[in-house]
Protein backbone atom coordinates (compact mmCIF):
# COMPACT_ATOMS: atom_id res chain seq x y z
CA UNK A 1 0.00 0.00 0.00
CA UNK A 2 1.14 3.49 -0.79
CA UNK A 3 0.23 6.61 1.12
CA UNK A 4 -1.78 9.32 -0.58
CA UNK A 5 -3.64 12.54 0.12
CA UNK A 6 -7.30 12.61 -0.84
CA UNK A 7 -7.79 15.45 -3.29
CA UNK A 8 -11.48 14.97 -4.02
CA UNK A 9 -14.17 12.64 -5.30
CA UNK A 10 -15.72 11.82 -8.64
CA UNK A 11 -18.88 10.27 -9.99
CA UNK A 12 -19.58 8.27 -13.14
CA UNK A 13 -22.63 8.48 -15.40
CA UNK A 14 -23.02 5.98 -16.83
CA UNK A 15 -20.85 3.43 -15.07
CA UNK A 16 -20.33 -0.28 -15.52
CA UNK A 17 -22.52 -2.40 -13.25
CA UNK A 18 -19.72 -3.34 -10.84
CA UNK A 19 -18.91 0.29 -10.07
CA UNK A 20 -22.45 1.60 -9.68
CA UNK A 21 -22.96 3.16 -6.27
CA UNK A 22 -19.25 2.93 -5.42
CA UNK A 23 -17.53 5.92 -3.88
CA UNK A 24 -14.51 6.99 -5.90
CA UNK A 25 -11.78 9.24 -4.57
CA UNK A 26 -8.99 11.16 -6.29
CA UNK A 27 -5.61 10.36 -4.74
CA UNK A 28 -2.17 11.95 -4.91
CA UNK A 29 0.51 9.50 -3.65
CA UNK A 30 3.05 10.85 -1.19
CA UNK A 31 6.80 10.67 -1.66
CA UNK A 32 9.18 9.99 1.22
CA UNK A 33 10.56 13.53 1.03
CA UNK A 34 7.11 15.12 1.29
CA UNK A 35 6.13 12.77 4.09
CA UNK A 36 9.21 13.73 6.10
CA UNK A 37 8.66 17.43 5.36
CA UNK A 38 5.02 17.14 6.57
CA UNK A 39 4.14 19.76 3.97
CA UNK A 40 0.81 18.34 2.86
CA UNK A 41 2.17 17.76 -0.63
CA UNK A 42 1.97 14.44 -2.45
CA UNK A 43 4.24 14.51 -5.44
CA UNK A 44 3.16 11.18 -6.94
CA UNK A 45 1.13 10.47 -10.04
CA UNK A 46 -2.60 10.95 -9.34
CA UNK A 47 -5.00 8.02 -9.50
CA UNK A 48 -8.54 6.99 -8.59
CA UNK A 49 -9.46 4.49 -5.89
CA UNK A 50 -12.64 2.92 -4.51
CA UNK A 51 -13.38 4.08 -0.97
CA UNK A 52 -15.66 2.43 1.58
CA UNK A 53 -14.25 4.21 4.64
CA UNK A 54 -15.55 7.69 3.90
CA UNK A 55 -12.18 9.37 3.45
CA UNK A 56 -12.48 13.05 2.77
CA UNK A 57 -10.42 15.75 1.13
CA UNK A 58 -7.07 16.45 2.74
CA UNK A 59 -6.88 13.18 4.68
CA UNK A 60 -3.89 10.86 4.44
CA UNK A 61 -4.93 7.36 3.39
CA UNK A 62 -3.27 4.09 2.42
CA UNK A 63 -4.42 2.33 -0.74
CA UNK A 64 -3.82 -1.16 -2.09
CA UNK A 65 -2.93 -1.66 -5.73
CA UNK A 66 -3.27 -4.60 -8.07
CA UNK A 67 -5.46 -7.66 -7.96
CA UNK A 68 -5.77 -7.48 -4.16
CA UNK A 69 -7.68 -4.19 -4.52
CA UNK A 70 -10.66 -6.24 -5.76
CA UNK A 71 -10.56 -8.69 -2.82
CA UNK A 72 -13.04 -6.72 -0.68
CA UNK A 73 -15.69 -7.46 -3.31
CA UNK A 74 -15.05 -11.21 -3.18
CA UNK A 75 -16.73 -13.50 -4.26
CA UNK A 76 -17.92 -11.01 -6.86
CA UNK A 77 -15.58 -9.85 -9.57
CA UNK A 78 -14.86 -6.15 -9.74
CA UNK A 79 -12.57 -4.27 -12.13
CA UNK A 80 -10.96 -2.39 -9.23
CA UNK A 81 -7.18 -1.97 -9.06
CA UNK A 82 -6.92 0.64 -6.31
CA UNK A 83 -8.74 0.45 -2.96
CA UNK A 84 -8.56 2.76 0.04
CA UNK A 85 -7.75 0.36 2.90
CA UNK A 86 -7.09 2.77 5.75
CA UNK A 87 -7.33 6.35 6.90
CA UNK A 88 -3.99 7.09 8.51
CA UNK A 89 -3.86 8.57 12.02
CA UNK A 90 -0.10 8.91 12.23
CA UNK A 91 3.16 7.89 10.64
CA UNK A 92 5.99 7.40 13.10
CA UNK A 93 9.25 7.93 11.23
CA UNK B 1 10.12 -9.49 -4.14
CA UNK B 2 12.37 -6.57 -3.46
CA UNK B 3 14.56 -5.06 -0.77
CA UNK B 4 13.43 -2.14 1.36
CA UNK B 5 14.50 -0.28 4.47
CA UNK B 6 12.07 0.06 7.37
CA UNK B 7 11.48 3.79 7.90
CA UNK B 8 8.82 3.64 10.59
CA UNK B 9 5.36 2.47 11.57
CA UNK B 10 1.85 3.53 10.60
CA UNK B 11 -1.23 3.76 12.82
CA UNK B 12 -4.79 3.84 11.49
CA UNK B 13 -8.01 3.58 13.50
CA UNK B 14 -10.34 3.60 10.51
CA UNK B 15 -9.39 0.73 8.23
CA UNK B 16 -10.70 -2.33 6.42
CA UNK B 17 -12.05 -4.72 9.06
CA UNK B 18 -9.68 -7.53 8.03
CA UNK B 19 -6.68 -5.34 8.94
CA UNK B 20 -7.64 -5.08 12.60
CA UNK B 21 -4.72 -5.89 14.88
CA UNK B 22 -2.10 -5.92 12.15
CA UNK B 23 1.30 -4.26 12.40
CA UNK B 24 2.08 -1.86 9.58
CA UNK B 25 5.56 -0.76 8.63
CA UNK B 26 6.47 2.07 6.32
CA UNK B 27 9.22 0.75 4.05
CA UNK B 28 11.27 2.43 1.35
CA UNK B 29 12.24 0.28 -1.60
CA UNK B 30 15.91 0.68 -2.47
CA UNK B 31 17.94 0.45 -5.66
CA UNK B 32 21.03 -1.71 -5.69
CA UNK B 33 23.14 1.34 -4.80
CA UNK B 34 21.00 2.06 -1.76
CA UNK B 35 19.11 5.05 -3.18
CA UNK B 36 15.31 5.21 -2.80
CA UNK B 37 13.10 3.74 -5.54
CA UNK B 38 9.60 5.21 -5.98
CA UNK B 39 7.24 6.09 -3.14
CA UNK B 40 7.38 4.38 0.27
CA UNK B 41 5.01 1.45 0.88
CA UNK B 42 3.07 0.19 3.85
CA UNK B 43 3.94 -3.46 4.51
CA UNK B 44 2.28 -5.96 6.84
CA UNK B 45 4.69 -7.36 9.36
CA UNK B 46 4.31 -10.63 11.22
CA UNK B 47 8.03 -10.98 11.87
CA UNK B 48 8.83 -7.92 13.96
CA UNK B 49 11.16 -5.90 11.74
CA UNK B 50 12.60 -2.73 13.28
CA UNK B 51 13.31 0.74 11.96
CA UNK B 52 16.49 0.86 9.91
CA UNK B 53 16.48 -2.86 9.09
CA UNK B 54 16.70 -4.13 5.53
CA UNK B 55 13.74 -6.37 4.70
CA UNK B 56 12.55 -8.54 1.84
CA UNK B 57 9.08 -7.43 0.70
CA UNK B 58 6.78 -9.80 -1.16
CA UNK B 59 4.14 -8.22 -3.36
CA UNK B 60 2.01 -11.37 -3.44
CA UNK B 61 -1.17 -11.17 -1.39
CA UNK B 62 -1.64 -14.90 -0.86
CA UNK B 63 -0.17 -15.01 2.65
CA UNK B 64 -2.29 -12.05 3.69
CA UNK B 65 -5.39 -13.68 2.25
CA UNK B 66 -4.75 -16.94 4.10
CA UNK B 67 -4.21 -15.10 7.39
CA UNK B 68 -6.83 -12.36 7.05
CA UNK B 69 -9.51 -13.86 4.80
CA UNK B 70 -10.56 -13.69 1.17
CA UNK B 71 -11.85 -10.14 1.36
CA UNK B 72 -8.67 -8.53 2.63
CA UNK B 73 -7.10 -5.81 0.50
CA UNK B 74 -3.71 -6.51 2.13
CA UNK B 75 -0.95 -7.35 -0.30
CA UNK B 76 2.61 -6.45 0.68
CA UNK B 77 4.16 -8.50 3.47
CA UNK B 78 7.56 -8.71 5.15
CA UNK B 79 9.00 -11.98 3.87
CA UNK B 80 12.14 -11.73 5.99
CA UNK B 81 14.78 -9.56 7.56
CA UNK B 82 17.88 -9.51 5.40
CA UNK B 83 20.93 -11.00 7.04
CA UNK B 84 23.41 -10.68 4.20
CA UNK B 85 23.45 -9.73 0.52
CA UNK B 86 26.29 -11.26 -1.45
CA UNK B 87 26.01 -9.47 -4.79
CA UNK B 88 29.16 -7.74 -6.09
CA UNK B 89 28.60 -4.03 -6.57
CA UNK B 90 25.39 -3.98 -4.55
CA UNK B 91 26.02 -1.35 -1.91
CA UNK B 92 22.64 -2.19 -0.44
CA UNK B 93 24.28 -5.17 1.25
CA UNK B 94 26.10 -2.82 3.59
CA UNK B 95 22.74 -1.87 5.09
CA UNK B 96 22.02 -5.40 6.23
Amino acid sequence: MRLAYVRGTLTLAPAIEELKGRRLIVLEPVTMDNLRAKNGKGGGKALIAVDELGAHEGQLVAFTEGREAANPFWPKNAPVDAYCAMIVDSVDL
Amino acid sequence: MYLARVEGTVVATVKHSTLEGCRFLLAQRLESDGTPAAEPQIVLDWIGALRGQLILVSTDGDIARVKLGNTTPARLVVAGIVDNVAAPGWKIGELA
